[in-house]
């Protein structure tokens, strides 16, 4: 098993023979195809190519699961912010009036296809995070020649963020260890007792930070002067390879993106009218 | 010859403190020398190392009076980043070194700071892992190993840019006894195989005190002696008026002379030890009997 920035996933997987600039691309790519596609039974198809696209790489597919309450909740509060909190619009077709509240076709229209297009966006990036280490996403960077200054303050916020968490963690039991413990309490008492948690981290993020400055100088790195000037070697690249099938997969992301676009605005594909979803819809609830 | 690192009546004190943490240093350390500095906390240990290292007064604040010379160049004299090249530095807490994902690229960071290229850096990697039995971690992020094999990941990432001069700020205190005998188990390669000249702060002495060749006591900001590790240890009772406590042998040869049962030269190991005390004992044994 390697460990991945959501998980682990098993040395078998076939993920591991694609260049990590290829699931950059496909993340910066694919997240973009919800928002030139309107019908949302496309979208939910593209999720589902992205469910088996992460079945196929033997990531574990019970963690998904985690996601269920974050897609019930979004999709609630999408829902309710374009229908109750919707405002009232003479010019749509209402269906409902509950307790003064008018529900327009229209308003639950908009809400499902905003819905839908979220949803994959959320699962591109889910199936990137959980088929990519920290170093994969480094390498990806590195690969498009971003200045090594960036990708190393990108790998650094990472590594940061994990350490926050580390921290917070050994504050919390020690908190707990002396009779601290918010268990149980209103969510008023949590919050206005968060200080406890947040000074002491505030402290060692700032004994963190002197200690990572000092050990970057001692290996030598400088930001600024004749030390920053020095031709680096990218070590870590000479472990992967652009192959073939990386090439082939970058050209059809690529060409796939074109054609989305060209079937929205060359023939005017992919809206709303198109959608046989949309209009079964109407016409059960109408 | 030229001593390599050399501390000419040095003062320190940071900013916004009243005493200063090093008063009037003098210090001469030979090439290839390997130097304990022992010393309870405060007394200005870290300071020190890290006066050597540049990091002071480089990226700390305060008033300086004397010299630091490495290789006769003072260490302000360095352009930023040239110091390290020369000196490589070991800190005391293993998780706050690390710059990278995974153990390898934690290891060749250093080297690509220096602008070594692909080949040479492969090659010392191969040199460095063997060293320091880093090979199976390899692909790990370093935070995920354990405290032991993380310290050896810290010294590894030093040891790769093959400094001319090794300081570690207490590199075992966060250690249990295997792995601080693993820490120290690398520092006896480099010290026979490379001759490398080593500066050691360290509070736990069993490990340190075989290796050291000299031995310095600091206290309260001051260098108190300095002395070949044997002579070192002669003064005892200096020793643990300044809160040093030494390894169990040494505490125990020094009752021994206190009673009156012994009268030469402490040994600094327990082997030497146990091999004096069988000595002692024979000879004992022998004298009752005649």
């Amino acid at each position: 098993m390697r460990k991945t920035l959501l998980g682990y996933v098993p040395d078998e997987s076939p993920i591991y023979a694609i260049h990590p600039f290829v699931k950059l691309f496909f993340l910066l790519v694919v997240s973009l195809f919800p928002m030139f596609i309107t019908p949302p039974e496309w979208n939910l198809f593209l999720m589902l190519f992205l469910l088996g696209a992460m079945w196929y790489s033997k990531v574990n597919m019970s963690t998904l699961r985690i996601y269920v309450p974050v897609a019930v909740s979004m999709g609630t509060i999408i829902l309710l912010s374009y229908t109750v909190l919707g405002g009232t619009h003479p010019e749509y077709q209402l269906l409902y009036k509950i307790a003064g509240i008018k529900i327009y076709w229209e308003r639950i229209r908009d809400a499902i296809v905003v819905y839908f297009r979220i949803l994959p966006m959320i699962f591109s990036m889910v199936f990137f995070l959980s088929t990519s280490r920290e170093r994969d996403v480094i390498v990806a960077m590195r690969s498009i020649r971003l200045p090594f200054i960036v990708t190393y303050i990108f790998a650094m916020s990472l590594r940061a963020a994990g350490m926050v968490l580390e921290d917070f963690h050994i504050v919390r039991q020690a908190e707990k260890a002396r009779g601290f413990d918010p268990a149980g309490k209103s969510l008023y008492y949590k919050i206005r007792q968060y200080v406890m948690y947040m000074i002491p981290l505030f402290a060692l993020s700032l004994r963190r930070s002197e200690d990572f400055t000092n050990a970057l100088v001692a290996r030598g790195y400088a930001f600024t002067g004749e030390a920053s000037r020095v031709k680096r070697a990218d070590y870590v690249l000479t472990h992967y390879t652009f192959t073939t099938l990386d090439m082939v997969l970058t050209i059809i992301i690529g060409l796939s993106f074109v054609a989305i676009l060209y079937l929205r605005y060359g023939l005017g594909y992919l809206d709303l009218d198109s959608s046989w979803f949309l209009s079964w819809l109407q016409g059960a609830i109408t | 010859m030229a001593p390599i690192i050399e501390v000419k009546d040095y003062t320190w004190r940071y900013l916004h403190t009243t005493e200063p943490a090093l008063k009037n240093i003098n210090l001469q350390i030979e090439e290839g020398t390997f130097l304990g500095i022992i010393g309870p906390n405060g007394s200005g240990k870290t300071t020190l190392a890290n006066s050597i290292d540049g990091l002071i007064p480089g990226q700390y604040h305060g008033i300086k009076k004397g010299v630091v010379n490495i290789r006769g160049k003072e260490v302000e004299d360095y352009a930023k980043g040239s110091l390290q090249r020369t000196i490589g530095m070991v800190f005391s807490d293993p998780e706050a070194q690390f710059t990278a994902m995974t153990v390898e690229d934690e290891l060749v960071f250093g080297m690509e700071n220096l602008g070594m290229t692909i080949p040479e850096i492969r090659e010392r990697l191969a040199w460095v892992t063997e060293l320091t039995g880093l090979a199976p971690l390899i692909d790990k992020p370093p935070y995920e190993i354990s405290g032991g094999q993380k310290q050896r990941v810290a010294l590894a990432a030093v040891l790769a840019m093959k400094p001319e001069i090794l300081i570690l700020d207490e590199p075992t205190s966060m250690l249990d006894p295997i792995s601080r005998k693993q820490v120290f188990a690398v520092l006896s390669k480099m010290k026979q195989e490379q001759n490398s000249t080593i500066v050691v702060i360290e509070h736990s002495l069993e490990n340190l005190v075989p290796l050291a060749d000299r031995m310095a006591l600091l206290y309260a900001g001051e260098l108190l002696f300095e002395d070949e590790t044997h002579h070192f240890f002669q003064r005892m009772d200096l020793l643990l008026e300044k809160d040093v406590l030494p390894p169990g042998a040494l505490h125990f040869f020094h009752h021994l002379i206190q009673a009156g049962y012994y009268n030469g030269r402490i040994p600094l190991t327990a082997v030497d030890a146990a091999e004096k005390l069988a000595q002692i004992m024979k000879k004992s044994v022998e004298e009752a009997k005649s």
